[in-house]
């Protein structure tokens, strides 16, 4: 029987190919006259959609969805089925399979990048974008922007780490040193929690308590287009040794979970969101803090972290009035009121500026340690969905590394790898190519050049106009280029050229052909 | 090198006669090859004529038919339904007329996409009137490889029931000439619940395993020869398209890729602690699940059913409860260390899941855990089954209980368990479950990451697909590359063995 019914269910598949061939898109005439920002269609409706929320979530968003289709005045209903997915996971489930995606959803920042360039988010309109960037603190709207748009909506901003620990085990007085955190739990045989092998999010940490940076630049499309990384250099090893005092310490747990305080830990490191598991396991035991400092050669280096926040993102839509009712819906869900909910409710710190200098939220223990931390954080801009996998091996190799040279070889092993990711060999960062507003491009391809010499380069056969203009670089990056001088190069004559380039001389000359 | 007659061989001391089985076996070897390529061409030339054949056979029907035969190349059915088949005739009839047209409402049309897997990708476009960013989705290259591959299929089913009915014209005629009669509508049917009767019986399980298994194998074969992944999705983002054998010679070439080392050297780490894995993990479950039987079996043990209802528990708990919650038992501030800590016997935890070695000998250590009940149940079984006066006599003769088990119980057990050996040695390969759950692949492996995905000192084969997968990359591509070299390792690992295998060369033995 199962077979036959799957006989059927093939035949029908079959006979709907007809049907899928061409799926057709609807959408309103563009071309009608309106000014961008001004949204003059008619929302009224009900829709079906789908929202991924926090487990911890659901019951106060079905709360709010309810009192948005109460309280707009576009006569929007919203139907909702709402799913509970972390917002760790929902990234990569939406990209996996979109279609099957929720059409609102909330990420942490780190996913942010991925999902533009999978095209699962849908840019904010004009109106909406100007909203958000008044209301919002500004960290928090460049944690949500890509080239210069938004595509999501700040929801929190309080994803950063500090530290909770056992008053009854950690002297006060300790609290300001790794060293002496880490010789009484050794004493107390407890466990200093801090995530380690398995988590970038928090190894950064110790880079950036010595000043390293690794900061990351993007294209309009969430294409990574390259890394300010200062991971491997003297700072960086500085940093390092730290972090050998930590993971060879016996009392070291590579965790950032506060129900490790039940299994024998007396410190963890993690964020807001484990606020009351720890206050449910220490009770008035538990102590909150920012993270201690460490030594080396004298200097002590506060530790540093993360800030970061979590977003609510629109997927993309075929239908522009269905989008607009979830952009709405959107921008209630993160407005200051829902934002002030959930920090009552979940003890989520909110983004909103009115909500952040709110006197309740500025007395939360926990989003008191996060600001302490504050002055030692980095802002999370968008960084590359390999950089978590390639920078958390980090943490291993410091601990398998006997000595100094081994611990230089695990920031060399980083930083290959880091290079490994733009994907260009050596000849590939040496070769020279032409760019310009030239044969129909704006500064946007590379014409390849060949050595047709030692040290001459050039270019294929181009046709060139008259005041047009261009340059000379090296491995597709702007840090070697050459024009007219440090000028760009303007072609005087129509014509079809070849581009020399004399590397020894340093000059840009048109060959006619 | 001259091969000794038995009589020679027997003479030979202990060592000479493993130095000619040696040196025999590696002197075969050129032989072997060339018998095993010479079946090859064999096979070839086979299919070659039989092709040859059907086109001749093709050919001549043509020829020496009636016009009734000759008409049915182009409309199918046509014969059967003018010599009064009128059943069979409308089948095929009805065959080519869903054929065509399916063909021109929609196979044509994903055909033709298929060399390309679509030209035009995804738009967006601001809608002034809604203020909003509204995307416009086009080609769709997951839908045009899958349906491009299912009208493949269809188009030689197509040719298939063609040539069938072809056949059936030449057998009609020949019949008719020699003044039988033809098989009417009636008779066909009665002969599907009669002689047919395999036919009918078949036909569904066969459209079923052609359209959930063959298919979805085929389509995955195919996303190998793709740049398929999570930034060529072939509809949101990006099309995906045909790159050829790109993503083999990347998994083969040792050329440093993303700044860790080469993919075949990553292949080549990952491959053999595979190998090694699936033979300490088959080997020790097997001969130490015999030795737990043979305890338990043994005459005045006291309890047996106990013993092994102890055993089979592990066998009633699913592995996702008991290899998680063992996982975190061996972990740093787990059970085990905080038991060992607390009775002085060590000063600080064990690093169980932290270093390479350790992690490698608790993976299997744990495996042998939850295979032995397995092997004991089975064993159970067989060593009830070897005729006791085996061990009767071979006591009388005056064998060791060593003896015994080296010249009777064993011989007899590989005997019967040597097809079991062999797929839990390849079920150990991909043995995902046990290594996934327990360590994730853990310790990692750094020179091995990639921006791929992070790979472990304990990763098997499977598990590595698993991570590429669900990377940040998502490279599918890969992931069907390294799922065909599992099926090509896994593929000739088991030819050699199964032909290696006693139940196999020697049928004859204990029967």
């Amino acid at each position: 029987m199962k077979k036959f019914l799957a006989l059927m269910l093939a035949l029908v598949m079959i006979l709907a190919l007809a049907a899928c061939k061409n799926s057709g898109n609807e959408s309103a005439d563009p071309t009608e006259a309106a000014q961008p920002g001004d949204q003059t269609g008619e929302l009224a409706g009900t829709y079906d959609i789908k929202v991924w929320v926090a487990e911890a979530a659901v019951d106060l968003t079905k709360k709010q969805i309810d009192k948005f289709n109460e309280t707009n005045t576009d006569g929007i209903v919203i139907n909702a089925t709402i799913d509970a997915v972390s917002e760790a996971d929902a990234g990569t489930n939406m990209i996996t399979d979109v279609e099957a995606g929720g059409d609102l959803f909330c990420f942490a920042q780190d996913q942010f990048a991925r999902l533009v360039k999978a095209s699962a988010l849908a840019k904010l309109g004009v109106s909406a974008a100007q909203a958000v960037t008044e209301a919002n603190d500004p960290g928090v709207v460049a944690a949500a922007t890509v080239g210069d748009e938004l595509w999501a909506y700040p929801l929190t901003s309080d994803n950063g780490y500090f530290m909770y620990y056992d008053k009854s085990v950690i002297p006060e007085s300790d609290i300001d040193s790794m060293e002496k955190l880490i010789a009484d739990c050794e004493a107390a045989n407890k466990y200093f929690a801090f995530e380690m092998n398995t988590s970038a999010w928090y190894l950064a940490s110790f880079f950036f308590a010595t000043g390293c940076k690794s900061e990351w630049t993007t294209d309009d499309e969430g294409g990574f287009e390259s890394v300010n990384d200062t991971f491997d250099s003297p700072e960086g090893l500085i940093a390092v040794k730290g972090m050998k005092k930590l993971v060879d310490s016996p009392c070291h747990l590579s965790s950032s979970k506060a129900s490790e305080f039940a299994s024998g830990a007396a410190i963890v490191v993690t964020g807001t969101w484990d606020y009351e598991t720890a206050k449910e396991a220490l009770g008035d035991n538990m102590g909150v803090a920012d993270l201690p400092s460490f030594e080396v050669d004298g200097t002590e280096y506060h530790l540093g972290s993360y800030n970061g926040c979590k977003l609510m993102g629109v997927k993309p839509q075929t239908d522009a009035k269905k989008g607009a009712a979830l952009h709405k819906l959107a921008q209630y869900l993160t407005s200051e009121e829902c934002q002030m909910e959930r920090f009552n409710e979940l003890a989520w710190g909110p983004s909103n500026k009115n909500a952040q200098a709110s006197e309740a939220v500025q007395a939360n223990p926990a989003l008191a340690a996060l600001i302490a931390q504050a002055p030692y954080s980095v802002p999370q801009g968008q960084i590359h969905g390999s950089w978590w996998d390639i920078a958390k091996v980090i943490a291993d190799d410091v601990k398998a590394a006997t000595d100094e040279a081994g611990l230089q070889a695990a920031l060399d092993n980083y930083k290959a790898k880091i290079d490994g990711l733009f994907n260009m060999s050596d000849d590939e960062k040496n070769a020279w190519s032409v760019i310009g507003a030239i044969c129909g491009t704006n500064w946007d391809t590379d014409f390849d050049m060949t050595e047709t010499e030692s040290g001459i380069f050039q270019s294929e056969p181009l046709e060139l106009h008259a005041g047009e203009e261009l340059k000379v670089r090296q491995g597709k990056s702007w840090d070697v280029s050459f024009g007219n001088g440090a000028e760009n190069f303007v072609v005087e004559a129509d014509g079809t050229y070849i581009v020399q380039f004399d590397s020894a001389a340093e000059t840009v000359t048109l060959i006619a052909q | 090198m001259r091969k000794y007659s038995d009589v020679e061989y027997l003479k030979l001391s202990k060592s000479k006669r493993f130095l000619y089985r040696f040196l025999s076996f590696f002197a075969g070897i050129p032989g072997a090859v060339w018998g095993f390529i010479k079946k090859i061409g064999l096979a070839v030339k086979g299919g070659v004529s039989a092709v040859g054949n059907e086109f001749k056979d093709v050919f001549t029907t043509f020829k020496n038919g009636d016009w009734k035969t000759r008409l049915s190349y182009l409309i199918m059915g046509f014969g059967c339904l003018a010599r009064g088949q009128i059943l069979r005739g409308l089948l095929f009839l009805l065959f080519e007329i869903v054929f065509i047209i399916y063909m021109v409402v929609a196979g044509a049309h994903w055909l033709s996409l298929l060399p390309t897997l679509g030209t035009k990708g995804p738009s967006v476009e601001y809608n002034a009137v809604y203020d909003q960013y509204v995307t416009t989705y086009n080609d769709n290259s997951f839908k045009i490889l899958l349906y491009g591959v299912l009208t493949i299929f269809f188009i030689i089913a197509f040719i298939y029931t063609w040539r069938v009915n072809v056949k059936q014209n030449r057998i009609a005629e020949g019949i008719l000439k020699s003044g039988k009669k033809l098989k009417s509508g009636r008779d066909d049917l009665r002969s599907l619940v009669d002689d047919n009767f395999h036919k009918t019986l078949l036909a569904l399980p066969l459209t079923g395993i052609i359209i959930f298994t063959v298919l979805p194998i085929v389509f995955m074969i195919l996303v190998a020869f793709t740049n398929y992944d999570g930034s060529h999705d072939g509809y949101y983002n990006n099309l995906f398209t045909w790159v050829g054998l790109d993503n083999f010679n990347t998994m083969l070439s040792w050329e440093a890729a993303g700044g860790g080392q080469s993919y075949a050297a990553t292949f080549g780490e990952i491959l053999s602690w595979t190998l090694i894995w699936a033979f300490f993990a088959t080997f020790s479950n097997y001969f130490l699940g015999m030795l737990v039987a043979m305890m338990i079996n043994k005459k005045g043990v006291y309890l047996k059913k106990v013993w092994r209802t102890i055993l089979v528990m592990t066998i009633a708990i699913p592995q996702f409860i008991s290899l998680l919650y063992v996982s975190k038992m061996f972990a740093k501030n787990g059970i085990v260390n905080g038991a060992l800590l607390d009775l002085n016997l060590i000063t600080k935890p064990l690093p169980f899941w932290e270093k390479a070695g350790w992690a490698r000998v608790m993976v299997i250590l744990i495996n042998i855990w939850i295979g032995i009940p397995y092997l004991m149940l089975i064993a159970t079984g067989i060593l009830m089954n070897i005729p006791a006066d085996l061990y009767e006599s071979a006591k009388i003769d005056g064998a060791s209980g060593w003896q015994q088990y080296r010249k009777i119980t064993l011989p007899y057990m590989l005997f019967v368990t040597g097809p079991y050996l062999l797929t839990s040695f390849t079920s150990n390969m991909n043995n995902f479950n046990v290594i996934y759950l327990l360590t994730g692949g853990a310790p990692t492996n750094s020179a091995a990451s990639t921006a791929a995905g992070s790979v472990g000192y304990t990763d098997l084969l499977i598990t590595w697909l698993f991570k590429i997968t669900t990377g940040p990359e998502a490279q599918y591509y890969m992931a069907s590359v390294v799922g065909i070299m599992v099926f090509v390792v896994v593929a000739v690992i088991s030819l050699i063995v199964y032909n290696l295998l006693p139940s196999v060369k020697n049928e004859e033995d204990f029967q």
